[in-house]
């Protein structure tokens, strides 16, 4: 059977759609956002991460890796990823949790083995099982059949997605998917390159799409100091979902917020929003109300 | 559901506490803990007067004593009278009942410590006060005189058991049937004590005249009329005193108020309540009676005040007499007096509980005598004030059924909210209910059901031996200890049986037998005790007071609750540490009989040298991945469900006749801190003498890698259905809370446990930064409340090693 990746399968999740939902992380995305708190979705192979913290220095990875793609020269831990290819084998036998891998391959049955067991949570709560990432939608076949299970059980689905997928994969998915969170990042498609690294006239098509076809769907913005926050951006965010219609006004804004920061340590990767402050609350309240005023139904998620 | 009338509701979330309250808090937090020494002045005169006379005279002689002469005082703050001591905190002792149980008081220093963190100063002539009682009583009382008679029986074995911890409590807490449980309110409020008087009198007299010959029935009643007259004598003293203080009072308001105390001190609790400010005044007094009686482990406690209080309350509100206001004020004075109510303990009561207050609990919601559920107006507002008072005593439990409304969950939750601290916790009635009823207890009597300390439930109408006798728990960590070492526990001492030397044990079986072997020895020692106890305790104490107050039976029996009875009287066991032991017998299957990693030599050579040497550490990485309960595995779920069951069978099967047999409620305090000390390092990968797991459903802290949904899985699969109790605690950061969205969530979530038969579950809601800075700097966070087994205390009054416990164990950050 077909497998994907998954790095997560996190219960008790209420701030992925309605009720109590089981969100399982997909790994993979076809953006590169510069604000991304799982940067160990990005990449779609599996990775092996290092946290220096829980490191105790006992030299067994070294010993166990098939590769020798870890050193301690210097004594300092290193791993070559042009060498590594994330095999596992060091994680599996780290007694201290300080390597960790990123990505296990898992088939539709096993992740429904997953989900299906907080179903009495799902049913008390309007809850259910939501997909996120990374991007699930690089799998719509994984997704149309987890779904399927899941109406099978009468369990409520629902898909968080950056929107820069193919179109097919919308609509294959759009039959089982009783929610979508849709990521409207920013509306000038050239800074949204200069952020993402892909421009936004398909995530906008997408949306539109969406709409069209009477999916229920919560737009969600990531708020980012400086970069979509201006006055500019709103107004255009607030006309576009104006322009799709009655049925596209809700909108929520997920606060910047620097959880994702050991995560890109524990990869080698720069965390370029290092020095970004988190916006305080009477600056978050002030762009709710200006979505409000210009007609949007703005929620701040918390 | 009952009809209830939703405005009040809106109403209730409106009020505040009054600037009247809010003083006395202040007053509370700044005071220095006092220790009053009147009581003890009182029990040694009474008692040199008494000599020569029947003991159940005396004892009642003894209370009369203390309520007609000691010291009382109504603070400017008070509108109900009836305080244990006259200050705003304060503590007596309880010579009388422990004998020489203070150490501290034959030190020359002025050092007394009462308390897990109070010193306190006492004046010459107090410390002789207290010298004087503790020489009189001295080897005479009923726990001294009962570790005697196990001496006897047993020799040292007692001593050293409760050493190793093996078992608690000891003797010293003064914990006697019915001591820690709820008296009849309901039966107080509506006839008033001078009903109790009559009763006895009626039965008095027809002793005379039907020539009866059981002559302590006869001192039995006698006793009853000597401590009701003394508890009216009492009220009125406060009535006297009240008066007096109106007419040199200025303040034109105060004087009113002091007038009116006056006039229901003479009403109440003489005389049927017929108000609910009148309740309130009546359960005040008849509360620092039982105290006075017994202050050991021994606060009144509300039970289910949501219920027997209704109607005074709804009357009165619904024809104007009071106002919602004046009710939550002075609902808020005695829950908040009986809160801070404290006591000198016992040294080892101090270790297992942690806490500084005495217990007290208050029971809201859950079904009525037809099955109907009962949650009103009141029991509202009770949680209202317990989230504005935002002390770490009561605990209060919500009786969670299918009929639960949404409002009350809902206000549940937010008091949870407000208190930070898991007040209140939700325990599920119908499993309560169809274990009392499959022991045989009438089902229109055991929907009466309430909280005893913390989870622990009991009947109001019956005597309640739950921590008398020695029993309360046993600890199966110092068990399996005994397994590891033949038989001898952690001092070196042989309290266990000889199970054979573990090195030579072949299979995984061969242990698991080994454990049985000896969770029936040390339990069948322990009942054995407790049955002698029984016999020895009675002819040293009596509790006349309480036995006429808390059982409706003893009047027509004519026996004092010392001595038990077979029908009336229950017992119970909590066999604790039960998922500590599943997760390291698991450890040991996998390890040593599975997959063949170690030997169990090398293992238990590596557990007695806890973790030390050169494999030491990496021994003890081995055991913590192994498989853990709390994540939704099969296999260690279901081994948790058979140790739960199979000793559970091992106390059912014990005879405990002419008595009830005992029962099994896995409630846990903050006793894993206690019990840690009882057991060496665990193949679970815990180190000699660290905390055990709190509560006995909890998973061992950092283990539950699944998220909180898949522990409670793990905890319904665990099952632990024979239990009547368990604790299942969970520590959240409280931005889980913060949107009027994710509190209806977590009502889903609480309501999806308990609808699939969950017992237990309470939260905790602080950020682990918190926590942290509150223990480097206490001063900034007093009021931070956290909660540890069945209740919750003070984050900054825990001993440092319960702090880091808490610390460490696994917040689910969402």
């Amino acid at each position: 059977m077909d497998t994907v990746y998954i790095t997560n399968i996190q219960g008790y999740s209420i701030h992925d759609g309605p009720g109590i939902r089981t969100v399982v992380f997909f790994k993979g995305c076809p953006l590169s956002c510069k604000w991304c708190a799982n940067p160990e979705c990005i990449s779609g192979k599996p990775q092996v991460g290092f946290i220096e913290l829980l490191c105790k220095g006992c030299g067994k990875c070294v010993e166990t890796c098939p590769r020798d793609a870890i050193n301690t020269k210097e004594g300092k831990h290193r791993i070559d990823y042009s060498l590594c290819d994330a095999c596992g084998k060091c994680s599996d036998n780290c007694s201290y949790g300080a390597l960790v891998k990123y990505g296990n391959p898992m088939t539709v049955d096993e992740v429904w083995d997953e989900v299906r067991r907080d179903k009495m949570f799902y049913d008390e709560s309007g809850g259910g099982v939501t997909v996120s990432g990374g991007e699930p939608l690089l799998h719509p076949d994984f997704v149309r059949e987890l779904f399927e299970l899941c109406h099978g059980e009468k369990i409520n689905t629902c898909i968080e997605t950056c929107g820069n997928v193919n179109s097919t994969a919308l609509r294959e998915v759009l039959p089982v998917t009783d929610y979508f969170l849709f990521d409207l990042k920013h509306l000038d498609s050239e800074i949204h390159r200069k952020y993402t690294g892909h421009p936004n006239d398909r995530i906008l098509e997408n949306a539109a799409l969406l709409i069209e076809n009477n999916a229920d769907v919560i737009f969600r913005n990531p708020l980012i100091p400086g970069v979509n926050d201006t006055d500019t951006n709103i107004e255009a965010t607030a006309e576009f979902l104006k322009g799709l219609g009655a049925n596209a006004l809700r909108f929520e804004l997920m606060p910047f917020h620097r959880m994702g920061k050991d995560k890109y340590r524990a990869l080698n990767r720069e965390y370029l929003l290092g020095d970004l402050e988190i916006m305080d609350n009477e600056t978050l309240e002030k762009i709710k109300d200006a979505y409000i005023d210009r007609g949007i139904n703005c929620t701040i998620s918390r | 559901m009952k009809d209830i009338d939703t405005s009040l509701l809106g109403k209730i979330d409106e009020l505040t506490l009054s600037e009247r309250i809010r003083n006395w808090k202040k007053a509370v937090n700044s005071s220095e803990w006092k220790l009053f020494a009147d009581r003890e002045r009182w029990t040694a005169s009474s008692w040199q007067e008494t000599e020569g006379q029947d003991i159940q005279i005396r004892r009642a002689r003894l209370l009369e004593k203390i309520l007609e002469n000691i010291e009382i005082r109504i603070q400017d703050c008070d509108t109900i009278a009836g305080r244990l001591a006259p200050d705003i905190i304060g503590c007596a002792t309880s010579f009388d009942i422990s004998g020489d149980y203070i150490k501290d008081i034959w030190k020359d220093d002025d050092q007394l410590n009462v308390t897990m963190d109070a010193n306190v100063g006492l004046d010459k002539e107090s410390i002789e006060i207290l010298r004087n009682s503790a020489r009189l009583f001295a080897g005479k009382t009923a726990p001294e005189m009962t570790y005697k008679a196990w001496e006897e029986a047993a020799g040292s074995w007692a001593r050293d058991a409760e050493k190793a911890k093996l078992k608690d409590p000891t003797l010293d807490v003064g914990i006697f049937g019915q001591c820690t449980s709820v008296l009849m309110w309901e039966k107080i409020l509506k006839k008033g004590v001078r009903s109790f008087i009559d009763e006895a009198k009626v039965r008095i007299e027809n002793f005379k005249k039907n020539h009866e010959t059981e002559i302590d029935k006869l001192y039995f009643w006698e006793s009853a009329v000597i401590v009701c007259e003394a508890a009216i004598k009492h009220a009125s003293r406060y009535a006297d005193l009240a008066a007096g203080m109106a007419e040199k009072e200025a303040d034109e308001g105060r004087k009113t108020e002091l007038l009116e105390i006056s006039r229901i001190c003479r009403q109440v609790p003489e005389f049927p309540a017929k108000s609910f400010r009148e309740a309130l005044q009546c359960m005040a007094i008849i509360g620092v009676c039982k105290n006075y009686e017994n202050p050991m482990h021994n606060n009144p406690q509300w039970g289910r005040g949501d219920q027997y209080l209704y109607s005074y309350f709804i009357e009165d509100i619904k024809s104007g007499a009071i106002t919602l206001e004046k009710a939550s004020d002075l609902l808020s004075e005695l829950v908040g007096r009986w809160g801070t109510q404290t006591f000198v303990a016992a040294e080892s009561l101090k270790e297992s509980h942690q806490i500084n207050f005495a217990i007290n609990n208050i029971m809201v919601g859950g079904v009525d005598k037809t099955g109907t559920d009962a949650s009103n107006e009141l029991s509202y507002l009770f949680l209202h004030v317990v989230g504005l008072l935002q002390l770490s005593s009561p605990t209060v439990g919500l009786r969670w059924n299918k009929e639960t409304p949404e409002w009350m969950m809902n206000k549940a939750i937010r008091t949870n909210m407000s208190t930070r601290g898991g007040i209140p916790l939700f325990e599920n009635d119908e499993v309560v209910i169809s274990h009392f009823v499959e022991d045989g207890i009438p089902v229109e009597e055991a929907r009466e059901w309430c909280g005893l300390g913390c989870v622990y439930p009991c009947l109001p109408s019956r005597a309640e031996h739950y921590g008398a006798e020695g029993v309360a728990a046993f600890n199966m960590a110092a068990l399996l200890h005994l397994v590891f070492h033949n038989g001898v526990d952690i001092n070196g001492t042989l309290t266990g049986v000889e199970t054979g030397d573990p090195r030579e044990f072949k299979t995984f079986d061969d242990i698991y037998n080994a454990l049985m072997e000896q969770i029936k020895y040390i339990t069948r020692r322990i009942f054995w005790l407790a049955a002698i106890a029984r016999k020895e305790q009675p002819k040293h104490m009596r509790l006349p007071f309480l036995s006429v107050m808390g059982i409706e039976k003893t009047m027509e029996n004519g026996r004092d609750l010392l001595f038990p009875h077979p029908d009336y009287s229950m017992f119970g066991i909590s066999d604790r540490a039960i998922v500590d032991v599943a997760d390291s017998l698991m450890a040991v299957k996998k390890l040593v009989f599975e997959e063949k990693k170690l030997t169990l030599a090398e293992l238990l050579d590596t557990l007695d040298s806890n973790f030390e040497g050169a494999r030491g550490e990496e021994i003890r990485q081995m055991c913590i991945s192994q498989p853990k309960y709390g994540n939704d595995m099969d296999e260690i779920d279901s081994l948790v469900g058979k140790i739960s069951k199979d000793s559970y069978d091992i106390i059912r099967s014990y005879d405990n006749a002419p008595y009830r047999k005992y029962l099994v409620a896995r409630e846990g305090l903050a006793w894993h801190y206690f019990g840690g000390l009882g057991a060496g390092a665990l193949p679970n990968g815990r180190k000699a003498l660290e905390p055990l797991n709190d509560g006995s459903l909890s998973p061992m802290r950092g283990a539950d890698k699944k998220g909180p949904t898949a522990v409670l899985r793990s905890a319904l699969k665990a099952g632990s259905n024979e239990s009547y109790a368990s604790v299942l605690n969970q520590k959240f950061s409280s931005s889980i809370v913060q949107s009027e969205e994710s509190i209806g969530k977590l009502v889903a979530y609480t309501n999806a446990f308990m609808g699939n038969n969950g017992s237990h579950i309470q939260y905790n809601m602080v950020d682990t930064n918190e926590l942290r800075d509150a223990k480097v700097n206490p001063e900034k966070h007093k009021d931070l409340i956290v909660r540890i087994g069945g209740f919750s205390a003070y984050f900054t009054q825990l001993s440092p090693g319960i702090q880091d416990d808490v610390i460490n164990r696994s917040e689910h950050n969402i």
